[in-house]
């Protein structure tokens, strides 16, 4: 049952083709894994995904219902949830309430979105930063903060784009651990990395483009191995 | 227990009291302050005040810095005087008049300046209060331009207006604290934050955005409506930059993006523009610097220094993440 | 006659205007920030040029140079004493550095005057003509003798300013930094002089142009408001950071108010600016030139 659906989607930057007809779709349950080498486009792909872009041509669809053109935050509303690759918290709000704004503005009434917050925070090894400002945290306690974000409300898919990049083994070994658990229950995720070990470890599938356009897209191991792929990130000499 | 801000709930609670006190010193004055004049400029310092406040709501809280504030105040003055002028209302029609008028104009400001930022956004403001003052300055069949319009009073006694002032002001302070606390403030604060993110975290953006500017716009109209009874006059003059100047320097010295600050700035700035203004008008020189200096170095303006002497008096240290995370 | 009379007097106010605007074009590229004190640097202009000539008795033409020196002295004080939490990694201000320079040049432009209010006095003074003729007629044209000798300065200081920024050492650096900061920097740029240095040519200019209109308009301590708002519109209109959008918008403004004052209504001439402002800014707040950038 697709979850996600992307069609044909082509984006421009003036003349630069950012995205070339990209099609592929997310199962309900799914842990994707989306690689390729830098400028191949995927994050302008999670971008359009969540309202931060249009695409020119093609559309979204989410469980059925066509979702281009909407806003990131009616999107967050219906269940489309995102990283970002350069991490964005609320720095002079404290870390609980960075938590308790997506709870509330995703419908968590107050007793119970403070209820959820401390546990992700309990579960991210965050407690005693809880009432600090997010300004005050390092880095990787940041990507943990916003990493946490996406799951105060279970979203439908979750578009993580680059958590593990440049973060403490620790930090990552607990997010890893949280997108484990959560796939295990049923989570849909669209996983996007560069961390090759993470992704052969924890998604069954994974995608590769490369200047804006889907190579490959089976089981992981197939991927890592396909001469396509090895070309694109290594160059002609290594396939 | 130990007073510390680590918890944002209290430390809300504590900007909250910290009003309520300064309230109740500003309550308790006229028992010393016999003298009507410095009774006026406590008055005076009132209407400041509202407008700080909701600038600071704006601007402090939800990062919109806009530079109309002044307008709003001059458009709920001008809003009541042309319908006592033209229509011979009473106060009690005006008043509420003005309100939902600067109610309606911040809205529609509001939903213009949406897609706008940091510069791009204080010049649009700006440029719409310098609209705004002109139009009133030029209408003069309408108006009376730059000669002003005399306004009928609404109370007697002074002293009654001192009391009716403050208590807006305090029902103005106690709606901003429940705001604050409410999911609402979460929504605001994020938006000035980070819109990027607060979007993606579903907050609604140009709901929440509008909402600020409306509510500022509100509570400035009111602000500028009571003042123009109490003065009997309103003109062209209260919606001058220099003013917006004064109402900025209130909240950067007394504290931005704090519940206390624009109270304390307010009535700190003003009286004391009161006292320097026997010793040859340095005022507005003085508070420019101030808030050069305080803007420069100390971002959280006098709320700052008592934070920071509260948080020594407590037994416990604020805790510090260790360097190894 | 008429239109030919209004078009080329448009276009010489519109060299003044890109005298100011030009300067404020050149900071928004380097810090991205509008300077709000700029109005104030042209009206130090003015007071220097008018009150050296007249407290020494010196030639005009010796103190238009020390009103330019004076500006540029404003100029590189406000960017080393107050613009250091524009740089990235200033805590306190964090995310908010646009509203910072906001507050702080909002600020620094009531203090300069309200101090020049004080210390020298409301009563404006009338700058020194540059040239004794008070009228010239070129054909069907007439003005005065001053107005064309500025202008023509005008003109002269702007190609000067355009060749520096194009071809010089430091001119190349400044587009350098106006572009990316951070390689820049990475490039061995040194960014914080090249603010500094935008800064005082900014102020430079600024003053130059107070000087030179101040036997038109007089200098007084709030001269400097009207200009300022004008260069905002113009920089705005002609895209913040580029320099020929803000120099065609000068003039395009110019003429339009020339023609505005006449046709439309002397009493709001001053709004047409500000309603072209909020226009451009809604519509096409990249300006006529400017570029887009990528944000998330």
């Amino acid at each position: 049952m697709a979850c996600l659906s992307i069609n044909s989607v082509s984006k421009f930057f003036g003349g630069h083709k950012a995205l070339d007809d990209v099609t592929f779709s997310v199962n309900e349950g799914e842990l994707v894994g989306l690689i390729g080498p830098n400028g191949s486009g995927k994050t302008t792909l999670l971008n359009i995904l969540s309202g931060y872009l249009a695409a020119d041509s093609g559309d979204v669809v989410l469980d059925g219902r066509p979702i281009t053109g909407l806003r990131p935050e009616a999107l967050a509303r219906l269940g489309v949830l995102r990283m970002f690759q350069l991490t964005r918290v609320f720095p002079r709000m404290s870390v609980l309430d960075n938590l308790l704004v997506t709870g509330s503005a995703l419908g968590l009434p107050e007793a119970e979105a403070d209820g959820r917050a401390r546990e992700l925070i309990e579960d991210l090894t965050l407690t005693r930063m809880m009432h600090l400002d997010a300004g005050q945290l390092s880095g990787g306690q940041r990507k943990l903060l916003e990493f946490g974000s996406c799951f105060m409300v279970p979203p439908r898919i979750a578009l993580l784009d680059e958590p593990f990049a440049a973060v403490h083994p620790t930090m990552k070994e607990i997010m890893a651990g949280v997108i484990r658990h959560r796939h295990a229950a049923g989570q849909t995720f669209l996983l996007v990395s560069h961390d090759m070990p993470v992704i052969v470890e924890l998604c069954p599938r994974a995608i590769c483009m490369n200047a804006g356009a889907v190579i490959a897209d089976e089981k992981t191991r197939a991927v890592l191995t396909d001469p396509v792929v090895i070309e694109a990130y290594l160059g002609e000499a290594a396939a | 227990m130990a007073v510390t801000f680590n918890d944002t709930r209290m430390r809300d609670r504590i900007q909250l009291v910290f009003s309520l006190g300064i309230f109740a010193l500003v309550a308790l004055l006229p028992a010393i302050v016999r003298n009507e004049y410095w009774q006026g400029v406590l008055i005076v310092s009132m209407y400041f005040a509202m407008l700080a406040a909701a600038w600071n709501l704006l601007a402090g809280y939800t990062g919109q810095f806009s530079l109309a504030p002044a307008a709003f105040g001059m458009i709920g003055a001008y809003v009541t005087g042309l319908l006592s002028y033209h229509f011979n209302a009473p106060p009690l029609v005006g008043i509420p008049a003005a309100v939902v008028v600067a109610a309606a104009i911040g809205f529609g400001l509001g939903r213009i300046v949406l897609r706008l930022r940091g510069p791009y956004l204080a010049l649009t403001t700006l440029s719409f209060a310098e609209i705004c003052r002109l139009v009133i300055s030029n209408s003069i069949e309408i108006t009376r331009g730059d000669l002003g319009l005399n306004v009928p009073g609404l109370f007697d006694h002074r002293l009654t207006w001192y009391y009716v002032m403050l208590g807006v002001l305090v029902v103005i302070q106690l709606g901003l604290y429940f705001l604050l606390r409410a999911p609402a403030g979460l929504y605001l604060r994020a938006i000035r934050d980070d819109e990027i993110a607060a979007a993606s975290r579903g907050v609604k953006i140009v709901l929440w955005k509008t909402n600020a500017f409306t509510l500022s716009a509100a509570i400035s109209g009111l602000a500028g409506a009571l003042y123009g009874h109490f003065a009997q006059f309103v003109s062209p003059e209260l919606g001058l930059l220099s003013q917006t100047g004064i109402i900025v320097s209130m909240v950067v010295i007394g504290g931005l993006a704090t519940l206390p600050g624009p109270i304390g700035g307010a009535f700190l700035v003003y009286v004391a523009s009161e006292f320097l203004r026997d010793f040859g008008g340095y005022q507005l020189i003085v508070f420019a610097l101030l808030v050069i200096i305080f803007a420069r170095f100390f971002r959280e303006g006098l709320w700052g220094f008592f934070r920071r002497a509260i948080e020594r008096t407590g037994r416990r240290p604020a805790p510090v993440p260790s360097a190894a995370e | 006659m008429l239109l030919i009379d209004l078009t080329i007097n448009g276009l010489i106010i519109g060299l003044f205007y890109a005298l100011m605007a030009i300067g404020l074009s050149l900071i928004f590229g380097i810090l991205r920030i509008v300077n709000f004190a700029h109005g104030e640097f042209y009206m130090i202009g003015a007071y220097a040029y008018t009150l050296i000539a007249l407290f020494f008795g010196i030639s005009p033409w010796l103190t238009l140079p020390c009103a330019f020196i004076a500006g540029m002295a404003l100029g590189w004080a406000t960017e080393r004493l107050l613009m250091r939490p524009l740089y990235s990694g200033y805590a306190s201000w964090g995310v908010m550095k646009d509203e910072y320079a906001v507050i702080i040049t909002f600020a620094l432009s009531l203090l300069l005057i309200n101090l020049v209010d004080k210390v020298i006095g409301p009563n404006g003074y009338r700058g020194p003509s540059l040239v004794a003729t008070t009228r010239v007629e070129i054909g069907p044209f007439m003005a005065s003798g001053h107005r064309l000798m500025a202008a023509g300065i005008a003109l002269l200081v702007l190609i000067a300013v355009g060749l520096f920024v194009r071809y010089s050492y430091w001119g190349r650096q400044i587009q350098a930094v106006a572009q990316n900061r951070l390689g820049a920097s990475l490039a061995g740029i040194d960014t914080a002089k090249a603010s500094a240095i935008v800064f005082a040519l900014s102020g430079g200019l600024a003053a130059l142009a107070g000087a030179l209109l101040s036997p038109i308009i007089n200098a007084t301590p709030d001269v400097g408001a009207f200009p300022a708002v004008k260069s905002y519109v113009i920089v705005v209109l002609g895209g913040m950071g580029s320099i020929p959008g803000a120099a065609v918008a000068s003039l395009i403004l110019g003429v339009l108010e020339s023609f505005g004052a006449v046709y439309i209504s002397y009493g709001y001439r001053d709004t047409f600016g500000l309603v072209i402002l909020i226009m451009v800014l809604l519509f096409r707040p990249h300006g006529l030139f400017g570029e887009r950038s990528r944000e998330v």
